[in-house]
């Protein structure tokens, strides 16, 4: 995600008073990793597995730290039990953020995959999402995805598409 | 040393202005038999204890916290002990309950700890400045009350005997689900730090 792009997405954490990203770096939304690292505003934590950055958004969550949790959609998967125990056992929602790999288009062999399984998973886990591809959409799709996090006490997701992700060569 | 033991010195060094997350296991029915007041949130995800607690230690810089892991916990996402080691948080202390068996399971199979694995080398090892390992409730509670008033953050290995406290008194027993968990240490947190998390009508 191109530096003006990530920026948009900074001003819909803050509008949406977001003030804790947790992050698994990954290309498609690498903008978004640097941004919140560089922000004096936001506290960016870079955990070692999406599952790990579940709890971690969570235990800021409880305590009054709006969070997000910025990651691959592939990271979904990975942190599949985390978000069944946090949502449906605690009702403890993780607003989280993904590039889309494995659209339609993709280019890598091996990104397919992440796109076959993430919509299936997300309904499955009775997700609320909002895939975007307008830059227009960004800030209302964080902010709303926040507030319906609070509000419904689980989780949400935004999914960036092309063309608002770099895809990678 | 005895979990439930080890769980009552603990609780002398507690207070009502600190936070504690559980683990799943044991541990929940005995901390909650001593510590019923609602500053603990008893998580019930394998591996969850030490981030959660990160998450609210890095939230609340001004709040002692406190984890209560287990051995099985810490093994199922050891990547966060480097998040943690990264972090370092100063007001966190992480307290692995460390019975070496999966004592939830039937027959109560080894986990790696029973071998070769040292939890206190590889929290070392990922940057956590005060570690330590304690095999006596006496070198627990030295090292617990070094740790809760050290300003950095700590790690304790607490090597503590397989079995389940059965004693608790049947007004001390935890009948709470994982819902009423969260709302207790929410509206808690609401209180202590006089913030709203979750009002009727959210806003921006």
């Amino acid at each position: 995600m191109e530096p003006r792009l990530a920026a948009l997405v900074i001003e819909g954490l803050k509008r949406a008073r977001v003030r804790f990203v947790v992050g698994l770096p990954d290309s498609m939304l690498a903008g978004v990793y640097v941004a919140a690292g560089k922000d004096p505003d936001i506290k960016y934590v870079a955990v070692t597995n999406e599952a790990e950055g579940a709890s971690v958004a969570a235990g800021a969550w409880i305590t009054g730290g709006r969070s997000v949790l910025v990651m691959e959609n592939s990271g979904l998967r990975a942190a599949c039990e985390a978000l069944s125990r946090l949502g449906l056992v605690n009702g403890i929602p993780v607003t989280m953020l993904m590039g889309y790999r494995g659209d339609l288009g993709e280019r890598f062999h091996w990104g397919v995959n992440h796109g076959m399984t993430m919509e299936p998973i997300l309904k499955a886990l009775r997700i609320p999402y909002w895939i975007i591809d307008d830059e227009e959409q960004i800030i209302t799709a964080i902010t709303r995805a926040v507030i319906h996090g609070i509000s419904s006490l689980y989780h949400t997701a935004v999914i960036f598409r092309t063309p608002l992700v770099d895809e990678g060569k | 040393m005895k979990r439930y033991e080890l769980l009552k010195e603990l609780a002398k060094l507690v207070t009502d202005q600190d936070l504690v997350v559980t683990s799943i296991g044991g541990v929940k029915p005995e901390w909650y038999s001593l510590m019923p007041g609602n500053g603990t949130m008893f998580a019930d995800l394998l591996g969850c204890a030490t981030p959660f607690s990160l998450g609210v230690a890095l939230n609340l810089p001004h709040r002692r916290v406190v984890a209560l892991d287990t051995d099985g916990g810490m093994l199922f996402n050891l990547g966060a002990l480097c998040t943690v080691g990264k972090e370092s948080p100063p007001n966190l202390t992480i307290i692995v309950l460390d019975n070496e068996r999966y004592e939830g399971v039937v027959g109560g199979p080894p986990t790696h700890t029973s071998g070769r694995a040292d939890l206190e080398r590889m929290a070392s090892a990922a940057g956590i400045p005060c570690t330590a390992t304690a095999k006596t409730i006496e070198n627990f509670v030295q090292s617990a009350t070094m740790m809760l008033s050290d300003n950095k953050t700590g790690l304790m290995v607490a090597k503590i005997e397989p079995g389940v406290f059965k004693d608790i008194p049947p007004e001390r027993a935890k009948e709470s689900d994982g819902i009423e968990d969260k709302y207790r240490f929410l509206r808690h947190i609401e209180q202590l730090e006089k913030i709203s998390i979750r009002p009727r009508y959210v806003r921006e």
